[in-house]
């Protein structure tokens, strides 16, 4: 059931009537019920694991409270941590492990495959589950002693296929303190409903039309322009998706009286990568600083170790996206740039301000990053390398994106940048009655005249 | 935890009916930012002429536009690309001839755009002496396609679909699926007219001009157009294994019409085509109810060389049940009979052009003696 179905948005609509028509005793298993029911109408077959994840987890979090520090409250943690780990490796490194090993012993690729099915979302809900008993064990976070409670921060369905990834003392902090939304929240909610299917169905499935039709072709598409129009294309599809997915995900949250983390602030007006990585994919990235970063000294021990923990970060952090050397290199080729920045930048403050050289660094930033997209695109390192030299060499070859497509994309540019210097859409949201109607009338309309309608072309991120 | 707990709405009544208002305001505000630009003469005005759409409504304001000019005696002629005859051979015969003959007919088209067509072109009914409608056949041989299910016809006749079209619009489908997508699109015309707001988006200026350019001389294009000369000479089939023997230096275009249209395999009879023809020119007769315009059909020259009779079992013929009616007449099957010969073809189902000249010729003479002179038509009805 995608986000962006008449099925899900009939779906949205009887969890919130279930929920605000119940008794307020029932609420929670009223979403508890509506988060088992998305994930089942997927695959029913994979509730069995989740809920066996949640008992371990819930499991581990009493006795990691219970047990004082030492081997016993150790030994909780890493169990915990394993099965979740083992759960992750299997469904989605076992087939990527299998055929290099098969490889290393000199026998065909698939020798050891085996037909597995990634869990939805298995990437996202292990993460909160791995922060929350961390968190038990540093001591930030008490352990939740409500089954039910815990379920449902581990399925809650507007973030379990893709996030963000909520941190358990937000999630249970709205859970246990829960507030009707406001007004406030309510316009909100329903302005980031609107504006993330907007981005979807507008600009990212128009978008991906053009990279899915340029990567399933490398060669067939030879030339310059032709190769950075299909990368951009497929850079501004995974912005746009992604990025319409968490808006989604946060102003139904929003809707239900919970309050997700902001997930992206405008990655591309970045102006170093370092700024990137502040701006895209948020919840991830400051998930990777707390729980991988920041334990493996992050730059507390010197310069080298300092960068050796950001390329290390950087390559689980690719790794984590799935079981592929390309999405290891996309990994890599961040920790490589994170590094370098640190190099030259020394200890002073990343850029943050307006400057005459603001554009020139963005621009940049901008090519790297879509240098990067095209490890993580690619199907593997040899089309990854095909695309890159036709990046930079031979002839220019034909434009993919119509001109429609680039005043889309100077369109979504000037609210960008509208958004980074004025904050419109809080403005909007704040706005007297008519203005609000009349943006999210705009928004709708735009989903009428440009959204891909009857494309059905998934979110990328709900295939980590 | 207070989800349990005794808590209170914190919106204020009258600010949750704001937010529910103004959602709902935001909803119906799409409808009519919608009905701003599509259902006025805004977006329609400014179509590509060579869009389905853009087509339809070219062809639309070209015969609203002759009716002032076309006398009294003005015939109506609908059809898809098979039903061309030269308007240039006709009006060669003279001022003095009965009947002036026009063309609403579109390439593609069908009897379900066939109905919009008229309603708009001719909302009075009384704008005509004749609607005359060409037909493959009038026999009813199901295809591999089933012409309900033809969703090219929601582009042909969008701008022509009011609100009140919806329903019934959307159910002359079959399929579930085409139902909701031609429900969709007669509610929200922004979605069909997507892939043309891309392109008008790409070239504005140069659409505008292209739109001024078609509508100053569509006319005279359409009008004065001069068909092929190739033939289809040397075409030989063998009905009984379908094999197909071309003409020599036959194109891929020709031998795609031959094989599709006449030497294709005898399609399971569903009675798909008699429902869907009862149904929408059922409705165009409906339409003329109680007018003094006549419906006419003609059967076109079935092609090259005509599939046997016997191939196929024809279970109905729609057409002449629907002849039956009051003010419906069929023109003689045979009539053109004559011009099924490889040498008048351009293709295996269009006419070359000497093929065309002979047809509208016959074609003026078989509507003047269906019709008779213009006072006794009047007379007789």
């Amino acid at each position: 059931m995608l986000f962006n179905t008449v099925h899900f948005f009939l779906f949205l609509a009887a969890a919130l009537a279930l929920f605000y028509l119940s008794p307020r005793a029932l609420r929670k298993y009223i979403l508890l019920g509506a988060s088992y029911f998305f994930y089942g109408t997927w695959n029913y077959k994979f509730i069995p694991l989740l809920l066996t994840l949640t008992a371990i987890d819930y499991t581990a979090g009493i006795w990691l409270e219970k047990f004082p520090p030492g081997p016993r409250k150790r030994a909780v943690l890493i169990l915990s941590l394993s099965a979740n780990l083992a759960f992750l490796g299997f469904f989605k490194y076992y087939n990527f492990l299998a055929a290099n090993l098969a490889l290393l012993l000199g026998r065909p690729a698939n020798s050891f495959f085996r037909d597995i099915v990634l869990p939805l979302g298995i990437s996202f809900h292990t993460f909160q589950s791995m922060s929350y008993v961390v968190d038990i064990y540093r001591g930030q976070q008490t352990a939740v002693r409500n089954p039910v409670d815990y379920a449902l921060y581990i399925c809650f369905f507007p973030q379990l296929v893709a996030g963000p990834i909520v941190r358990a003392r937000n999630f249970f902090r709205d859970l246990f303190h829960w507030q009707p939304p406001s007004a406030a929240d309510v316009s909100r909610g329903l302005f980031l409903l609107v504006l993330g299917l907007a981005k979807k169905m507008a600009f990212a499935d128009q978008f991906a039309k053009v990279a899915n039709a340029y990567f399933a072709n490398v060669p067939g598409n030879p030339g310059m322009l032709t190769a950075w129009s299909g990368v951009c294309a497929f850079g501004l599809q995974i912005y746009f998706d992604f990025s319409g997915y968490t808006d989604m995900a946060i102003g139904m949250a929003k809707l239900l009286g919970f309050h997700f983390p902001v997930n992206f602030r405008r990655p591309y007006l970045a102006q170093s990568i370092t700024d990137f990585w502040r701006r895209w994919h948020i919840s991830l990235s400051s998930w990777l600083r707390d729980y991988l970063y920041i334990p493996l000294g992050g730059s507390r021990r010197g310069r080298w170790m300092t960068y050796r923990n950001l390329i290390l970060t950087m390559l689980l952090g690719g790794l984590w996206h799935g079981a592929n050397w390309n999405f290891l290199i996309w990994g890599g080729y961040h920790g490589v740039l994170l590094s370098t920045e640190r190099l030259f930048r020394g200890q002073r403050p990343v850029d943050g301000g307006w400057s005459l050289l603001y554009p020139l660094k963005a621009l940049l930033t901008f090519v790297l990053v879509m240098i990067g997209w095209v490890f993580f695109r690619a199907a593997n390192f040899a089309q990854s390398a095909q695309i890159l030299s036709q990046m930079f060499s031979g002839r220019l070859g034909p434009m993919l994106l119509q001109p429609w497509h680039i005043e889309l994309a100077l369109v979504s540019l000037v609210l960008a940048v509208g958004e980074e210097m004025g904050d419109w859409s809080e403005r909007l949201i704040a706005a007297p009655a008519p203005v609000y109607v009349l943006a999210m009338a705009l928004m709708l309309f735009g989903i009428e005249i440009f959204g891909a309608i009857d494309a059905s072309i998934p979110f990328i991120y709900f295939q980590f | 935890m207070k989800l349990l707990g005794k808590e209170r709405w914190a919106l204020a009544p009258q600010r949750r009916r704001a937010v529910a208002v103004a959602s709902v305001i935001a909803c119906i505000g799409v409808f009519a930012l919608d009905a701003l630009l599509f259902r006025t003469d805004f977006y329609p005005s400014i179509l590509d002429p060579d869009s389905s759409s853009g087509l339809f409504e070219l062809i639309l304001r070209r015969e609203q536009n002759a009716q002032a000019r076309g006398g009294a005696n003005l015939v109506v002629t609908l059809g898809n690309s098979r039903f061309a005859y030269s308007v240039k051979v006709l009006d060669q015969r003279g001022l003095d001839q009965p009947y002036r003959l026009r063309d609403a007919g579109i390439a593609g088209s069908d009897p379900r755009i066939w109905y919009y067509m008229l309603r708009d072109l001719d909302p009075t009914r009384r704008r005509y002496r004749a609607v005359v409608m060409a037909m493959d056949d009038y026999d009813d041989e199901d295809r591999a396609y089933n012409p309900a299910n033809e969703i090219k016809d929601l582009h042909y006749v969008i701008v022509r679909l009011g609100l009140s079209d919806a329903y019934t619009f959307a159910r002359s489908f079959e399929q579930k699926q085409l139902q909701w997508q031609a429900l969709r699109g007669a509610i929200l015309k922004g979605i069909v007219f997507q892939e043309d707001i891309r392109a008008f988006l790409a070239q504005p200026l140069h659409r505008i001009e292209y739109v001024k350019l078609c509508n100053r001389d569509y006319p005279s294009w359409a009008y004065d157009y001069q068909e092929t000369t190739r033939s289809m000479v040397g075409l030989k089939i063998d009905w009984s294994t379908l094999k197909v023997t071309f003409p020599p230096g036959a194109d891929d275009g020709q031998r795609a019409t031959v094989n599709s249209f006449l030497a294709h395999p005898v399609e399971p009879q569903t009675g798909s085509l008699a429902a869907f023809r009862r149904t929408w020119l059922g409705r165009i007769i409906d339409l003329y109810r109680g007018s003094d315009t006549r419906i006419v059909f003609i059967q076109l020259p079935r092609g090259p060389i005509p599939r046997p009779d016997g191939l196929s079992l024809k279970l109905s013929s729609s057409i002449r049940e629907l002849a039956s009616r009051p003010n419906v007449a069929l023109v003689d099957e045979h009539a053109f009979d004559a011009l099924e010969r490889p040498e008048l073809f351009r293709d295996g189902m269009h006419l070359n052009r000497e093929g065309i000249e002979r047809f509208s010729v016959m074609l003026a003479q078989e509507i003047d003696k269906l019709l008779g002179p213009p006072e006794q038509t009047k007379a007789a009805r």
